[in-house]
């Protein structure tokens, strides 16, 4: 187990540095940085700009005091574009708002996508488990960028009833639809997986044992069916959570949420490179590391596994 | 002899009777009859081509071209810039006074060119590099499954965005990076299915006959991984169409004035609340047909050739 974690974290380290240095050594010798503009800069006011970032030294200088300032201080430098906000700050504001939605929309995705999936495995081919496998269908087809508008367009502007963007401070209102927006097909993926392995569990030997001791069909199912049923949703919110960190770049941009995707496809528009770089590191920090954790609770779950490491 | 009989002992029959049994027992002829009783599969199928001819052929019935902006129109989009057949806007204007029907014809063109390029090659690569990892082994296979693991777990939105905000926005670009965000695909199961393969009598037939180790591979083992590769294929499409969109759809997608299905739907749903709907449905009715068709032809391939779903 140690072993494994050791491993596993040897492979990140190099992983990540390998990217940041590709990364930096492609954002400096990309044509058109962040300082040209149309009218160029006279010489002596472009080295006191350089200077004032450090990016008059040599790039292999540059990028130690980069990653020696990331993994000592925690620190990704100024923003270029940006005058008054340091890539820190950023992420100082941001990262909470799109922590407070994500948090819900997971809560959504467990809190309906496994009821759902209990209820058409427990009726099987009914009206409800049509409905439901429908519903997984169609919210494979409507990604996030698609259905948000639609939300926006019935919640929003034909009813009234929610803000189509902002935030607010964080008042339920303003989290509703970016949870759900971010949530919904992943809530029908739990629901299909949930059904699925109910319907697994519900068929194996040992529920055959229950039933022919006599117990009662609630105690069976939630006794006995429900616990191995729902070991593979568990498996399977790990790359969940992977996949919001990600989505939440599409969901920052549409609702306007004052969330770090904004500033990171900000970035990208504006060849804010320190924004942009500063800001994928830390989004595939993030994946690392949740991935990481992931893999250990499942080796930590599930014995045959462990076996495995 | 009657002529049943005759009829019976001829050589023509022989040769009939032969045809069908081989016919009949051919993997991808029950693959095809399989598919062909998917009605949906089938229908989706007549769907796909519809917008493939409408990708190709939809400029010439556009009145207008795609860059074009109509004055007349300019200032008056809410009120005049829907659909209307008498000035040639069949699906209305866009916010700057383009048409709209142009625009969704090039936008199609670039998302199914992205999809039907990109997804294709991306899968090959990742079979290629499966095939090698499970035919040869050892280091070679520790290398490309080593590097695997690792590359799946970047997280590939942000990969893509990066890659755009360095390398510029045109449509080889596009492809490039889709092709490297999604080589993944099928690696695995192909290296399996290899790996299972390689040890079978008629590779060591092949083998004997001095054959080189690439050929067997490709001449060989290859058309019976066909069938993973396929439906890789059906999987890898629309979402490459859908990771094109998206990436579209945040701006740093295709530029201007070239578009996508996802710019368009970004450009819609920004302009929604002057309640110029036609702007977000049409481009959205399109993304979302191109989806359900392909979802469909994707499940109907996956009943027809997987031999764990077979029934």
């Amino acid at each position: 187990m140690f072993n494994y974690t050791l491993r596993r974290i040897l492979t990140v380290v190099p992983t990540l540095l390998v990217l940041i240095i590709f990364s930096f050594y492609l954002m400096r010798l990309a044509p058109g940085g962040p300082f040209t503009s149309e009218k160029p800069l006279p010489p002596a006011v472009m080295q006191n700009v350089l200077e004032r970032y450090g990016m008059d030294q040599p790039l292999y200088v540059q990028l130690w005091t980069y990653i020696k300032n990331i993994v000592f201080h925690f620190d990704f430098g100024p923003s270029f574009a940006q005058k008054d906000r340091t890539v820190n700050d950023v992420i100082a504001q941001g990262f909470p708002v799109t922590l407070t939605y994500g948090f819900w929309s997971a809560i959504f995705v467990l809190v309906l996508g496994i009821p759902l999936g209990i209820v058409a495995a427990l009726r099987h081919n009914s009206f409800w488990d049509y409905t439901m496998t429908g519903l997984a269908i169609f919210s494979q087809i409507f990604p996030n960028f698609v259905l948000a508008p639609i939300l926006v367009l019935l919640f929003t502007l034909s009813w009234g009833l929610l803000p189509g963007g902002g935030w607010n401070g964080g008042q339920w209102e303003y989290i509703v639809m970016p949870a759900i927006a971010l949530g919904t097909s992943y809530m029908a993926g739990v629901a299909r997986l949930t059904r699925g392995s109910l319907l697994e569990v519900l068929n194996a030997p040992f529920i055959l044992t229950a039933r022919s001791k006599g117990l009662p069909e609630r105690t069976i199912i939630w006794r006995h069916a429900l616990k191995p049923a729902l070991l593979p949703t568990l498996t399977y919110m790990g790359p969940v959570f992977v996949y919001m960190i990600t989505g939440s770049v599409f969901i920052d941009v549409f609702f306007s949420t004052g969330g770090i995707g904004q500033d990171f496809i900000d970035g990208a528009y504006s060849r804010d490179y320190a924004m942009l770089l500063g800001l994928a590191v830390l989004y595939s920090l993030l994946t690392f590391t949740l991935n990481l954790l992931l893999d250990l609770m499942y080796a930590w779950i599930d014995p045959k596994v462990r076996s495995n490491l | 002899m009657t002529d049943a009989k005759k009829r019976l002992n001829s050589q023509e029959f022989a040769q009939t009777v032969a045809e069908e049994m081989i016919v009949s027992r051919s993997f991808w002829a029950d693959a095809r009859r399989r598919f062909f009783g998917h009605r949906l599969a089938v229908f989706s199928i007549f769907m796909l081509l519809a917008l493939l001819l409408f990708a190709i052929f939809g400029h010439a019935f556009a009145q207008w071209s795609y860059e074009e902006i109509d004055w007349n129109l300019l200032g008056l989009i809410k009120t005049e810039g829907g659909p209307n057949w008498e000035n040639g806007h069949y699906f209305g204007v866009d916010e700057l006074g383009r048409d709209l029907f142009a625009r969704v014809v090039q936008g199609s063109r670039t998302s199914l060119m992205v999809g039907f390029v990109a997804g294709p090659l991306a899968v090959l690569l990742g079979a290629t590099l499966g095939a090698l990892a499970g035919y040869f082994g050892g280091r070679l296979d520790q290398f490309i499954v080593g590097f695997y693991t690792i590359w799946i777990s970047i997280p590939y939105i942000i990969f893509f965005v990066v890659w755009q905000a360095f390398f510029g926005r045109s449509l080889t670009q596009m492809i490039i990076v889709i092709i490297l965000v999604n080589w993944t695909a099928g690696l695995l199961i192909v290296r399996g299915q290899v790996m299972m393969l390689k040890n079978r009598e008629f590779v060591d037939a092949a083998r004997m006959l001095g054959m080189s180790d690439f050929a067997i591979i490709f001449k060989h083992l290859a058309p019976n991984i066909l069938w993973v590769i396929v439906i890789y294929t059906s999987i890898v499409i629309p979402e490459v169409i859908m990771a094109e969109s998206l990436v579209s759809f945040l701006g740093v997608g295709i530029q201007e004035p070239n578009t996508s299905w996802g710019a368009l739907i970004s450009e819609g749903a920004k302009t929604m609340t002057f309640g110029t709907l036609w702007q977000l449905g049409y481009p959205a009715a399109f993304f979302v047909i191109a989806q359900v068709s392909l979802y469909y032809i994707g499940d109907g391939l996956r009943d027809a050739l997987d031999p764990k779903d077979r029934r």
